[in-house]
């Protein structure tokens, strides 16, 4: 005969319902957090995915700010240059002006110190400062851009390049212009820059040549070389912005894919976990039920 | 010897007292831990015929034959077993949650990936301050982290190596009880209360010591128990009346190995078994730990001495100290980043040795292997889980076993109660027949 002891019952009946206590209570917490995983054990390669996510989108957000500074960098930049294409156009028309040999040479001198004041005004440009007050076209220097020597001609200061910064996912990009990529161009086959030829055709018309008339009509062609190399690097800006956006677009993409996947991975499927909690909360009860029911079945309040 | 009707009934009426007795006596203890169900064994008391008086009817009624103790030795050794391994098996759990819990609950990696970040946000703009101390006070942020996960392991390593002093104790204490206990069974004598009693000691005291520690047990006829830990090629630790004591002896990298008198015991069940593994898996992930940790203070070092800081001058070392515990921020200010290659003028936006700073960590893999240090935990962890729930739920099942076999049933003992009282009242009727007889033989004149 198989013997039931009233204690291998109870000791039963206990194994039994802390089981299906401790599953619903599991259930509840997932639902609770809106997590699955309350600790890496609860599934460690869910667990060391979820991390991963999380640290590509601790670099993104990075990328995501990186990407507003190169993109107000490179805006400030374009900007500039729309600037500096106005001066050299301006350049040009004081040029054609002064080509004009009907001028006397007051007012070719008068010309000259408009030219003159230009020079100015690009120089100053040309020492313009970036979102976080470096010079903008100075590449990676500490100081200025440019700065001028004794006879008031401005001299390159900055670094060889622009230097890039990191956008994520190994993208990066060029965060600005350095002067001499859009300032210094060829004449003919000997360098020059904007400045030297504006200060050269300020000079000439302010009484420094001998046929200021001719020496204005020879720079008309040398600012057009000016100002085709300014809207040059205009289109490379352009066109770093461009890169900008897709990049931008591509991190959001991926962080949303990330986002899915960290709801995938690691969120709590709402219906199946309610369903699970549901079942094992009947099955409690059940259990309750009987426990109660047969606990209270006891000869001894049948024999009197 | 002739028949006597009322020393009979007089027998059986206290054969059914002794009888209630053991029945009252199972009720009490339904629920008293490692109380064995009593029964009482009932034996006729009858002489044969003698020489020359074969015809002669002799009865004299009944006697208490024993009370028998409803054991089955396989079960206990089947509960004693399964809960060791059991109680091993959830000690060495327990143990490796709260490794995870110092070392994941700590925000080490995350704080990793911020110091990485503060780093990459650096190269925006190397030569501004603000975004220099968030790297600073990120690198804080990180070697605390890994001075806090250090000192959990050590508290972790420490409140293991408590409870396994506690563990020792408690199995001299057992081993000293059960030596007592054998002196006392070898003097009591078979089937009286007193064995039972001590019997139900004795296999108390074994199913507790099993918790703490694998035993192997020899019965000899007295009932005495030889205990042996560690299996049963395993040095005594009960002879008789005789307890070796066990000790704990710590090594440097406060892993624990266990003595019996002077013979060296390995544990392979029990608590102190899963202690012994906890505290093996402490030592392993620390040791990782300050790998990682050493690993982190030579790359960024190294990188800082190729460099030059803000204000020009040779990059300092980043961090020092060695190991998870003895980690720490060697630089006070932000300017001392060496962001700057070397020889660069003091206030250089040039990002070179930024960026070697931050291949020297990448190609050092530190996230990486802090990812892969906490990914060993936790699928350790999530292994043992399974173990140790498949192990209780073996363990559970042999204790029901062992209890539906010789544990109380209070409804069988209800019967009983009625069986034995009937059978009073029946022999008191007898005696009342014998009273009736006698006075039939009075009234005759």
């Amino acid at each position: 005969m198989t013997t039931v002891s009233t204690s291998a019952f109870y000791e039963r009946a206990t194994q039994a319902m802390t089981v299906l206590r401790a599953r619903a209570e599991g259930l509840q917490a997932a639902l609770g957090r809106g997590e699955r995983l309350s600790r890496s054990s609860d599934d460690p390669v869910a667990a060391a995915r979820l991390r991963g996510l999380a640290r590509g989108d601790s670099f993104a957000a990075i990328g995501t700010s990186n990407a507003n500074r190169a993109a107000s960098d490179l805006t400030l930049t374009d900007t500039a240059l729309a600037s500096f294409a106005e001066y050299i156009t301006r350049a040009k028309e004081l040029a054609v002006q002064a080509a004009n040999a009907t001028l006397t040479p007051a007012q070719r001198a008068g010309i000259g110190t408009e030219l003159a004041q230009l020079h100015g005004n690009l120089v100053a440009l040309a020492n313009a400062r970036d979102s976080a007050g470096h010079a903008l076209f100075g590449g990676e220097t500490a100081g200025q851009a440019f700065m001028l020597d004794a006879a008031g001609n401005p001299a390159y200061a900055g670094t060889a390049s622009a230097g890039e910064l990191p956008l994520g996912d190994g993208q990066s990009v060029t965060r600005g212009l350095t002067g001499p990529e859009f300032l210094n161009f060829n004449t003919g086959s000997s360098p020059t820059d904007i400045f030297a030829v504006v200060k050269g055709l300020a000079d000439a018309l302010q009484g420094g040549a001998a046929d200021p008339a001719q020496a204005a009509r020879d720079t008309l062609g040398v600012l057009d070389t000016g100002l085709e190399a300014v809207t040059t690097v205009q289109t490379v800006i352009g066109a770093r912005l461009n890169w900008i956006d897709l990049t931008t677009q591509r991190r959001t993409d991926m962080s949303e894919l990330s986002a899915n996947e960290q709801a995938e991975i690691g969120g709590t499927d709402m219906a199946a976990t309610i369903t699970r909690l549901k079942q094992a909360l009947t099955v409690l009860e059940a259990s309750q039920a009987s426990f109660a029911k047969l606990s209270s079945l006891s000869l001894f309040d049948v024999l009197r | 010897m002739s028949s006597d009707l009322l020393s009979i009934a007089r027998s059986g009426a206290m054969a059914a007292r002794v009888a209630l007795d053991v029945t009252a006596q199972n009720i009490a203890n339904a629920a008293s831990d490692g109380y064995v169900r009593r029964s009482v064994r009932l034996a006729e008391l009858a002489s044969s015929g003698g020489f020359g008086r074969v015809g002669d009817v002799s009865l004299s009624g009944v006697r208490l034959d024993a009370v028998t103790r409803n054991v089955d030795a396989f079960r206990q050794t089947e509960v004693r077993r399964t809960g060791s391994d059991a109680s091993r098996a959830s000690s060495e759990l327990a143990g490796l949650q709260n490794i995870e819990t110092a070392v994941e609950q700590t925000s080490i990696y995350p704080a990793v990936v911020a110091f990485e970040t503060a780093l990459e946000r650096l190269t925006a703009d190397p030569v501004s301050s603000s975004l220099r101390a968030a790297v600073l006070e990120d690198a804080r942020t990180m070697v605390r982290t890994f001075n806090i996960a250090a000192q959990s392991l050590a508290s972790v390593g420490e409140g293991l190596r408590f409870e396994a002093t506690d563990g020792v104790g408690q199995v001299n204490l057992l081993a000293g009880e059960l030596a007592r206990i054998n002196l006392r069974l070898a003097r009591a004598s078979d089937a009286t209360s007193d064995q039972s009693a001590l019997l139900d000691s004795r296999d108390n005291l074994l199913q507790r010591l099993s918790g703490f520690a694998d035993i192997s047990t020899v019965f000899s006829v007295d009932d005495t128990v030889e205990v042996r830990l560690g299996g049963s090629a395993g040095p005594q630790l009960v002879l008789g009346g005789t307890a070796t004591s066990l000790a704990m002896a710590t090594a440097v990298n406060g892993t624990i190995t266990f003595m019996l008198g002077a013979t060296p015991v390995t544990l392979s069940g029990g608590a102190l078994a899963g202690k012994a593994q906890a505290l093996a898996a402490v030592a392993d992930t620390s040791t990782e730990l300050n790998g990682i940790a050493n690993a982190l203070i030579a790359a960024a070092n190294a990188a800082q001495a190729g460099g030059a800081a803000l204000d020009g001058s040779a990059g300092q070392p980043l961090f020092s100290g060695s190991g998870a515990s003895g980690i720490s921020l060697a630089l006070t200010t932000g300017a001392g980043i060496a962001t700057a290659p070397s020889g660069a003028s003091a206030g250089s936006r040039d990002p070179a040795n930024l960026a070697a700073l931050r291949s020297a960590l990448s190609s050092s893999d530190i996230a990486g292997k802090l990812d892969s240090l906490l990914f060993g935990i936790s699928s350790k962890v999530a292994g043992r889980t399974t173990t140790s729930e498949a192990l209780s739920t073996i363990a559970g099942s042999a204790r029901i076993a062992l209890e539906a076999q010789s544990g109380v049933d209070l409804d069988a003992e209800a019967v009983n109660l009625i069986r034995f009282q009937q059978a009073f009242q029946a022999s008191g009727k007898a005696m009342q027949v014998a009273g009736t007889l006698f006075d039939t033989l009075l009234a005759i004149r």
